[in-house]
């Protein structure tokens, strides 16, 4: 337990570090005058002068030297000091809160939308394995698995915004364009967890004990839920919280996508503005979001399997 | 008649270098060459797949994308494999020390989340092919150096090394001779996996408009192109769409095949 907590930890912190140094780095080795670009993107293109580069200069301290900026840097990171973003003025932490809430609410959506869809067809599959439902929801992952999540998104607002225009195509005002996004993210994600379901309830199926139950008489459907089902959940559960890693990769693209105003969304907007410490603080964000759902799943599994607990202690 | 997989995995591997290398030259048009009197033009006997929003022909742009879409994939897996593998050797190879710098290394980047260190090399160094190759590189090597290392400790292990080596072979003949085959054979399945990935993830950054720029014809770039006249023109938004999954699907079905499972590999 408090081997894997000090792993994720070490691994967090080695993360803000390498992130902190990798934003700096860009910074001052980007071509161009950082400062005129800065005072380019505040005030537009038309109205930049030397001077409102200088103020910039003065403002954001870019006129130390290199080492001294480092130092700064690092030390404001780790007072958890993320700066103001050079593009709106406004402090990071507030733009991150603003957005990290709708980046929740679509990863939560999208990864219960998942299950929703993968429990019911592993579970259909794995009751029949090589049987014609198991080859089409076997096919099915392929093909989703081969598909970047942009191109499920564009093939969902084709059909159903376009085409049926029973849902809108993009923005956040309503419920509504919540469920494209959520069904691209569950579709993507569902792509994995199919056949983690399906192998699982194979796995489970296969065990002597559940020969056991039937020979002694219990209907299929019976043993399996009273005597396969738990342990058919430990390979789920434990995938189910790793998968909540795929969530982050797949909200950049899918915001991105539908004009959703998540961090995925601040992230490319600010990258492509060079808008750094806002880069910075999504960058780490997510970061430590990525080390906490790690160390949840290593406990979560620890929890659900004692063999492995005893494999863990020393 | 059955091929075998790896003969088939090796012909697809093949089949996709060649596409990448002669497709442009089979763009029947100039990819670039825009015509403003016929733009979004439907599929038809002059443009097979119609024309794009300034008038370029969608079919040539497809063909001619091959390399940037295909080539910098299999560039940047190949990289990715050689980096690695070397690593790999180097740590099975060197005592519990090199051993540790190669893996920390390797934990420290796989502690990113998938694309985001391509993300954010890409974009934090402007874009363009090197930023991307490199920001892919870096976040692909660790998986095949873990790999490597670990089939190379094993390798190493076994008798028939032990024998070269009392035999009085050099460790560097040991090592090419006995334990890279192996290596090699090992990793070419994730090789094939991660260039179906590799595709993805530069189609996706061409996407976000952090990887390469139009008007270069890469296959995500121009998706993101003509996204905006999807209600126009379907089938010229689905001409790069039905190019990268179809090479993702060709790739996963051979890597799948090659690792003996029709099932998607468990993440990590």
């Amino acid at each position: 337990m408090l081997r894997a907590l000090a792993h994720r930890l070490g691994q967090a912190v080695a993360t803000a570090i390498a992130l902190a140094t990798l934003c700096f780095a860009a910074i001052h080795a980007l071509p161009g005058n950082l400062a005129l670009q800065v005072a380019a993107a505040r005030f537009g293109d038309e109205r930049v002068t030397q001077e409102a580069a200088d103020r910039v200069r003065r403002q954001e301290g870019l006129d130390a030297p290199l080492a001294l900026q480092y130092g700064r840097w690092m030390a404001g990171i780790a007072r958890g000091e993320l700066g103001r973003s050079l593009v709106s003025g406004r402090p990071v932490a507030e733009e991150l809160a603003h957005h990290a809430r709708f980046t929740i609410q679509l990863g939560a959506a999208g990864w219960l939308l998942s299950y929703v869809l993968a429990l019911p067809l592993g579970l259909v599959a794995g009751f029949r394995p090589g049987g014609w439902l198991d080859r089409a929801a076997g096919g099915l992952a392929v093909a989703l698995a081969s598909l970047p999540s942009f191109l499920v998104g564009i093939g969902l607002v084709t059909v159903f915004a376009l085409g049926l225009r029973i849902l809108p195509p993009a923005g956040f005002r309503t419920g509504a364009h919540m469920v494209l996004p959520a069904l691209t993210l569950a579709l993507s994600l569902a792509a994995f967890s199919i056949p983690v379901v399906r192998d699982a309830v194979v796995e489970a199926r296969a065990a002597f004990f559940l020969t056991y139950a039937r020979m002694k008489g219990l209907g299929a459907a019976a043993a399996f839920l009273h005597h396969g089902a738990r342990n058919a959940a430990i390979p789920v559960v434990t995938f189910a919280a790793l998968q909540f890693t795929l969530v982050i990769d797949g909200f950049v693209v899918i915001e991105t996508l539908f004009n959703y105003p998540g961090l995925g969304d601040l992230l490319v907007k600010s990258l492509v503005a060079r808008d750094v410490p806002v880069i910075m603080g999504a960058g780490l964000l997510v970061g430590l979001a990525f080390a906490l759902v790690n160390l949840a799943a290593d406990l979560l599994c620890l929890w659900l399997d004692p063999r492995r607990r005893r494999e863990a202690e020393p | 008649m059955r091929i075998a997989p790896p003969r088939r995995a090796a012909g697809l591997a093949a089949a996709i270098a060649a596409l990448a290398c002669l497709g442009p030259l089979a763009a029947p048009m100039n990819p670039l060459e825009q015509d403003l009197m016929r733009v979004m033009e439907p599929p038809g006997a002059r443009h097979w797949l119609g024309t794009d929003h300034v008038g370029r022909d969608v079919l040539s742009r497809v063909l001619a994308g091959a390399p940037y879409s295909l080539g910098l994939a299999l560039l940047s897996v190949g990289m990715s494999a050689s980096t690695g593998t070397l690593l790999g050797l180097v740590a099975a190879n060197s005592g519990a020390a090199g051993r540790a710098v190669v893996m920390r290394l390797a934990d420290l980047v796989l502690a990113f989340p998938g694309l985001l260190l391509a993300l954010l090399l890409s974009g934090l160094f402007g874009g363009g092919v090197l930023p991307m190759l490199a920001g892919l590189h870096l976040a692909m090597w660790p998986q095949y150096a873990r790999m490597a290392d670990a089939t190379a400790t094993s390798t190493l292990r076994e008798g028939h090394v032990e024998a070269a080596r009392l035999a009085g072979f050099p460790e560097w003949i040991i090592l090419l001779r006995h334990v890279l085959p192996r290596v090699l054979r090992t990793l070419a399945p994730l090789a094939i996996l991660g260039t179906g990935q590799a595709i993805m993830s530069i189609a996706a950054l061409g996407f976000l408009g952090l990887g390469l720029r139009p008007p270069t014809p890469e296959w995500g770039a121009m998706i993101s192109d003509l996204l905006p006249f999807l209600a126009e023109g379907v089938v010229q938004v689905a001409a790069p769409c039905a190019a990268i999954f179809a090479t993702v699907l060709a790739l996963s079905l051979a890597g799948r095949s090659l690792a003996g499972s029709s099932m998607p590999p468990r993440v990590r």
